[in-house]
């Protein structure tokens, strides 16, 4: 078993470590206050190219590896989620069936400006009824001449209010339930595509998450996004271990974020004329929190190693999410203690991870949905 | 044009840096960065080149293989190619043989210029630049804030001097030293990092070089560390009593007088 990072991987993490601390670090207080989406920081950031990271260079990406990916994902999180839930909906889910199955006039038009940051990407799963339980999906796709009428109402998606374009999850068929289901792209200024209310967040902000409204709104046949219909609940089997162990990945950076600041404040901070790290209960945190983190790093990137390889990944990746955003609510729980009355205060850091690791319980599946989906795995048919 | 850059790779600000219990070596947390002001001179080797296609960026540093790090790191900002002079095969490594290895590096690769740091900043001896270019035979100008190309054989810089610019018309080849305010060395694009990770850099003995060996071996330097110490711990912050301003600013007075001896 080796577990070290090429050298080459080695020189990746830290540069992509070096470009945060420069570019995201540095404007993450400021995101989190204002909660706008930071169009200067996008287009400077997006600039770099890292959005093509998972896509072949001959589209302008960089076929980076799954442990790269994992690597980009952690560390922009650790500068700030906010910044990072954007970048990542254009490098992951946001671009992933355009490029699967785009046409080449999609792919010109929507993918490419994408991965150059020039446009904006979404994809809208959640409902007001239905997140993890995908078949209760109540937005329809009816064909309609030679494309497609669209119906329903999106929530909580991420970068939604900004898009320039939206993959959507749809019924074909209601009576069909899961097998039901398929892809659509609607680009703005579509009619009747338009974004409806804006959900303000306790963290995560500066992302725009908000609703999406498709009112009798028309899509040619080419923006169905499948090889066959019927066929979409399957395609997002495709995707789901990468984006619950980008979850994880997006965890670990937070977790590390605040971590990193914890051992700052508890080196200077001096409280009975000691430096508040020499003593015994608050060193019992350090010792608590780099296990857990550690045991959360192995789980992430062994998944990594595992759907990088092409193995079965299913199970772990789920529990890597749910061990690794449980572990980050823990250190930043942790860190919030150790910073004392001053974590209570906006003027301080710990608050903003307090805030933002809540949400990581809940994207890519719930701990109880995955909790299940582990148990029902392990235990089989009964 | 061809240009070369000397680097070093530097312990990271940030990095916690322990004496030893022997004092003459340092316990350095694994946080290493290209040196500061060596990042201007990488920049403005680039700037050169993006106006002239016709350039080569030559990068080189003295170092353990973990210096190739900070190779890779030019050469993802845009330098062409890197070689490492493999430090663990120089028993000296005071500033003088260090600029005897890069002195002989860039008489057999050949330059038309070089560019370097003014100084590292983890020894802040600023010598290595200077003494490179006298063993070389070539002019100098130190801690650089402008640079022009006039063409192919000479240059225009400034730099800082006491109350004002001074500012010097140079016959290549020469050497320059890089200071802040240069430019603002740029954030790599990922395709220079994919490049930068794929690049393959070459590891010189300096034994190769034609230098003397004699100069190289241990004994030879002529700096000798005789002891690191910390830095003094700074006294408490005393707070001025004083029951109105005015008593408070005469007292702070009279103890900037008495006690701090600065007035």
């Amino acid at each position: 078993m080796d577990f070290r990072l090429t050298e080459e991987q080695e020189f990746f993490k830290k540069t992509v470590a070096d470009t945060i601390d420069r570019m995201v670090v540095p404007k993450a207080q400021e995101i989190d206050e204002k909660d706008e989406f930071p169009w200067e920081l996008w287009k400077e950031f997006t600039k770099l190219g890292y959005v093509g990271l998972r896509y072949p260079e001959e589209i302008g990406g960089l076929n980076a590896d799954k442990i790269m990916c994992m690597t980009f994902y952690e560390e922009i999180a650790r500068g700030s989620v906010g910044f990072a839930q954007s970048v990542i909906m254009n490098i992951l889910m946001g671009t992933y069936f355009l490029y699967r199955f785009g046409s080449k006039e999609i792919k010109e038009r929507c993918l490419y400006p994408a991965i150059r940051g020039e446009k904006i990407a979404t994809m809208c799963f959640t409902e007001d009824q239905s997140g993890s339980d995908l078949g209760a999906t109540r937005t329809t796709a009816v064909r309609d001449g030679d494309g497609w009428r669209i119906n329903g109402t999106k929530m909580w998606i991420t970068n939604g209010p900004i898009c320039d374009f939206a993959t959507v999850l749809a019924t074909t068929d209601p009576s069909k339930g899961l097998k039901g289901l398929n892809f659509f792209l609607v680009e703005k200024g579509t009619p009747g595509f338009a974004s409806g209310q804006i959900i303000h967040k306790i963290g995560c902000r500066g992302t725009v998450t908000g609703e999406l409204v498709f009112d009798n709104v028309w899509v040619p046949y080419e923006n169905f996004l499948g090889a066959e219909l019927g066929k979409g609940v399957f395609y997002v089997s495709d995707i789901l271990d990468e984006v619950r162990l980008m979850t994880g990945a997006m965890a670990l950076g937070i977790a590390k974020g605040a971590y990193n600041e914890g051992i700052e404040f508890a080196r200077k901070r001096v409280a009975f004329g000691k430096p508040i790290g020499s003593f015994q209960l608050i060193r019992e945190k350090f010792a608590e929190m780099d296990a857990l983190m550690n045991a959360a790093r192995l789980m992430v990137y062994y998944g990594a190693w595992l759907l990088e390889s092409g193995m079965d990944a299913r199970v772990l990746a789920a529990e890597a999410k749910m061990y690794a955003t449980e572990v980050c609510v823990k250190v930043v729980d942790e860190v919030t203690r150790i910073y004392g009355a001053n974590a209570f205060a906006y003027e301080y850091t710990p608050q903003r991870y307090f805030r933002d690791a809540r949400f990581l319980l809940y994207g890519g599946g719930t701990q109880e949905v995955l909790r299940d989906f582990i148990g029902r795995t392990i235990l089989g048919k009964l | 044009m061809n240009i070369l850059i000397f680097i070093k790779q530097v312990a990271d600000t940030e990095a916690r840096i322990i004496i030893k219990g022997d004092q003459k070596s340092l316990e350095i947390e694994n946080k290493y960065n290209m040196n500061f002001f060596d990042e201007f001179a990488v920049e403005e080797a680039i700037r050169i080149k993006e106006k002239n296609k016709d350039t080569q960026i030559t990068v080189c540093t003295i170092g353990s293989q973990k210096a190739v790090e900070a190779l890779r790191t030019a050469i993802a900002m845009g330098a062409d190619r890197a070689f490492l002079l493999d430090g663990s095969k120089a028993a000296a490594n005071d500033p003088l043989s260090i600029s005897r290895i890069l002195a002989a590096f860039a008489k057999k690769e050949g330059f038309d210029m070089i560019l370097c740091g003014r100084q590292a900043i983890d020894d802040e001896s600023a010598n290595v630049g200077v003494m490179a270019s006298e063993l070389l035979g070539i002019p100098h100008v130190s801690a650089i804030l402008k640079m022009e190309v006039v063409d192919g054989n000479t240059v225009k810089v400034e730099n800082e001097i006491e109350g004002g610019r001074g500012i010097f018309e140079v016959k290549l080849p020469a050497l320059f030293t890089t200071q802040k305010g240069l430019n603002e060395p740029r954030v790599p694009l990922i395709t220079g990092v994919m490049k930068a990770m794929k690049a393959s850099i070459p590891v010189i003995d300096p034994a190769t070089l034609d230098i003397p060996q004699e100069t190289l071996a241990a004994g030879a330097s002529k700096i000798t560390i005789l002891s690191y110490e910390s830095p003094q711990e700074r006294p408490p912050v005393k707070i001025v009593e004083g029951e109105t301003p005015e008593e408070k600013v005469k007292n702070l007075v009279k103890a900037l007088k008495e006690d701090a001896k600065v007035l």
